[in-house]
């Protein structure tokens, strides 16, 4: 059974860009047309009635997607590159743009001719697919034509932009996700912040023990391997148990130890949250700067104390910015798995995104429930892309 | 030297989670919580707004988390009051077998006097009875004359074409779906039941009014909102079969002795909450999905409670 990425070499083909544009484009009306562009709901509760793109979206919008559709097809048939990578460029940026546009004006129309106040507009399986396969256009094109990292970030926030200002003009308002924020703005705000501040709190926690943890590894290989054990163990608790699991010992000490208890540290809330998040960060940041250090070549370390560095220098300025590297994806991965495992945390009382997640399940009430996972899944693609930017940015070595 | 190392790592982390989680220390506030449903939310907003208009400090931990974890917190004292239900006593305290939980009253009184053991005072309950009913379509209980279990019973036993949506707990519980079966004479087989993990009447309730997998009956809570939007009614319990859960605000007698105006203001706010009314901001906040805070808001200023 041939896998996608065996698939064109088993034919006598290569994975050239204009191929993984075809693909996208195959995927994108397969997805975009076959399912429903957005759902119609009588109330917040009950299933939605699928409605597909051209049901759903005015003609103007249609044309609109229409048109970056034949820029890309333009883009994917030209045989010169200078017109291929501009075009296919500007037809899935038009396409990204538009289907959002699209999927909000339709959203304001249904809901206007709805008969009864609570019909809810929710975005269909369609709509994802169009927006995900556009978007793997955009940075397929953009790879392709050779666009240095940092143009890309900066087309992406201009693009976020455009999309903020559609927001901004209450473009999306009647969207059943966007109505069931507007019902809750205060309270989103304070669990975005809760969120936000346990993955930060856990992140500064994870590295003060587990980068000394790392470099105690480098040295003490006996030790590494029993800390890895055992770290490799609590990787394999399943994060609900573990939260459940340090409620009890937490309570029994922090009604042993009053200080603890005036500190805030009690048995549900952040403090378990915190804990069970930075066990789970432990094992990638020390293995990460493990591997990291050891990478940095002996032979190099050797010119340094040649040239007569001290131990810490020869950390400072030799060891840690080769090791950095191999830091900083540890710690974006790291920091991607805590946004979501911070979701949990609502479950005992630590708050955040996952309140909205468990309460749109306690009510049945699916926009609820995307409304925390979809902010989640933002803020990790967000801290992603930071980390990206700050690992290009202190990386030594330039290729040229 | 390396246990030295890990031991002062160890310290280092407790001593950040304490000082990180020290944003959320005691101090003087009456810290309110409430469980993580919309009739928590909404109870617990009510208390929330109605200390904190009175002048009192209030610490906002509405929607906490389950029914154990927020228990738990108020008998650790890590929170001052949350809104419980008086048959739930029952269950906390090992004894729900006892028939005083059926009446109201006399379940309120018991879970007073049994929760004074654990310094915790149940002030005034709604005269709203939130317990498990079974709940049928409206088309079907127009077609067949339906309105109380006992009809339920007889047309279920007669032949009456039934699948009810419940949860395990529901359907195997001796106090739940086993009861009504004794009391009102009818059985349910195997395939006229749909079960679920878990213990959600919104989809149970969902799953009636879309008549998922043949369902066109639904268990559900007497206070739910959503009862109306979705075409479902509630068949009542004329034998008075279930144990009656009212809902109370429940605080700890050493933050009650503090400010003892705590009762004075809660109490009337309680009482007005009748089974219609709860049911009718139930549905606000579930089926428009408006704010919990801004239900109760709206509630307590309509009323004139916000002392």
């Amino acid at each position: 059974m041939a896998s996608l990425a065996t698939l064109l070499p088993a034919a006598g083909m290569r994975w050239t860009g204009r191929n993984v544009v075809l693909v996208l484009l195959a995927v994108g009306l397969a997805g975009g047309l076959g399912l429903a562009f957005v759902g119609l709901a009588p109330n917040r509760i009950l299933s939605s009635k699928p409605l597909s793109l051209f049901a759903a979206a005015r003609p103007g919008f249609v044309g609109l997607l229409g048109a970056g559709l034949a820029l890309i097809i333009v883009g994917a048939g030209a045989r010169a590159r200078r017109v291929a990578g501009p075009a296919v460029l500007a037809g899935a940026t038009i396409v990204f743009v538009g289907t959002f546009a699209a999927a909000g004006d339709a959203a304001t129309a249904l809901v206007h001719a709805a008969a009864s106040p609570s019909a809810r507009v929710s975005l269909g399986g369609g709509f994802w697919v169009i927006v995900l396969a556009s978007a793997l256009a955009m940075i397929e094109a953009m790879n392709r034509l050779g666009i240095p990292v940092a143009l890309r970030f900066l087309a992406g926030v201009l693009v976020a932009a455009i999309l903020a200002g559609f927001a901004a003009m209450g473009w999306f308002d009647d969207l059943s996700i966007v109505r069931e924020w507007a019902n809750r703005r205060d309270q989103y705000a304070s669990a975005l912040t809760e969120h936000i501040e346990l993955v930060l709190a856990a992140l500064v926690v994870a590295l003060l023990i587990g980068v000394p943890l790392g470099v105690l590894a480098t040295a003490q290989r006996n030790l590494s391997r029993r800390v890895f054990v055992i770290l490799s163990l609590i990787q394999t608790i399943p994060s609900i148990a573990l939260f459940g699991l340090l409620i009890g010992p937490l309570t029994v000490l922090s009604d042993a130890v009053p200080w603890l208890r005036d500190l805030g540290v009690r048995g549900i809330g952040f403090a378990p949250a915190l804990i069970a998040l930075v066990l789970y960060s432990l094992l990638p940041i020390a293995r990460n700067t493990e591997v990291g250090f050891l990478g940095v070549p002996p032979a190099v370390v050797d010119a340094a104390r040649g040239m007569g560095m001290t131990r810490l220098q020869i950390m400072t300025r030799v060891s840690v910015p080769l090791a950095l590297p191999v830091l900083l994806a540890g710690l974006r991965i790291v920091t991607v798995q805590l946004v979501g495992l911070a979701v949990v945390a609502a479950l005992i009382g630590a708050g955040g995104l996952g309140s909205f997640v468990f309460l749109g399940l306690g009510q049945t009430a699916t926009d609820l429930v995307l409304l925390g996972a979809i902010s989640a899944i933002l803020l990790a693609l967000i801290a992603d892309a930071a980390l990206r930017l700050l690992a290009i940015a202190v990386t030594p070595v330039r290729r040229s | 030297m390396a246990r030295k190392v890990l031991g002062i790592l160890a310290g280092l982390m407790l001593g950040v989670a304490a000082s990180t989680g020290g944003a959320n220390a005691m101090g003087d506030k009456i810290v309110v919580a409430s469980k993580i449903d919309t009739e928590g939310a909404l109870l617990g907003n009510m208390i929330v707004q109605v200390l904190e208009h009175a002048g009192l400090p209030v610490e906002n931990k509405v929607s906490l988390g389950p029914t154990k974890i927020v228990r738990t917190a108020i008998l650790s004292g890590d929170v001052d009051i949350y809104p419980e239900y008086t048959g739930n006593a029952g269950f906390f305290f090992n004894v729900d077998s006892d028939p005083a939980w059926k009446n109201g009253e006399a379940g309120y009184e018991k879970a007073k006097s049994l929760d004074a053991a654990n310094k915790i005072v149940w002030l005034a309950p709604a005269p709203a009875n939130n317990t498990w009913a079974i709940s049928v379509r409206s088309d079907l209980a127009d077609q067949n004359k339906l309105k109380t279990m006992e009809d339920f019973g007889k047309w279920v036993a007669g032949g009456g074409k039934v699948k009810l949506a419940g949860s395990a707990e529901f359907v195997e519980s001796p106090a739940a779906l086993p009861s009504f079966q004794t009391a009102y004479g009818f059985k349910l087989t195997a395939d006229q039941l749909l079960v679920l993990s878990g213990g959600d009447t919104s989809a149970t309730e969902k799953a009636a009014a879309e008549q998922t997998s043949g369902v066109n009956s639904a268990m559900a809570y007497g206070t739910d909102g959503q009862l109306a939007a979705l075409g479902l009614v509630v068949m009542s319990d004329t034998k008075g079969v279930q144990p009656v859960y009212e809902p109370a605000p429940t605080v700890r007698a050493e933050v009650l002795d503090k400010y003892p105006k705590i009762k004075d203001l809660l109490d009337p706010v309680f009482k007005s909450l009748s089974l219609e009314t709860l049911q009718q901001l139930n549905s606000k906040i579930a089926v428009d999905g408006q704010d919990a805070k801004k239900v109760a808001a709206d509630y307590l200023t309509a009323k004139g409670l916000l002392k």
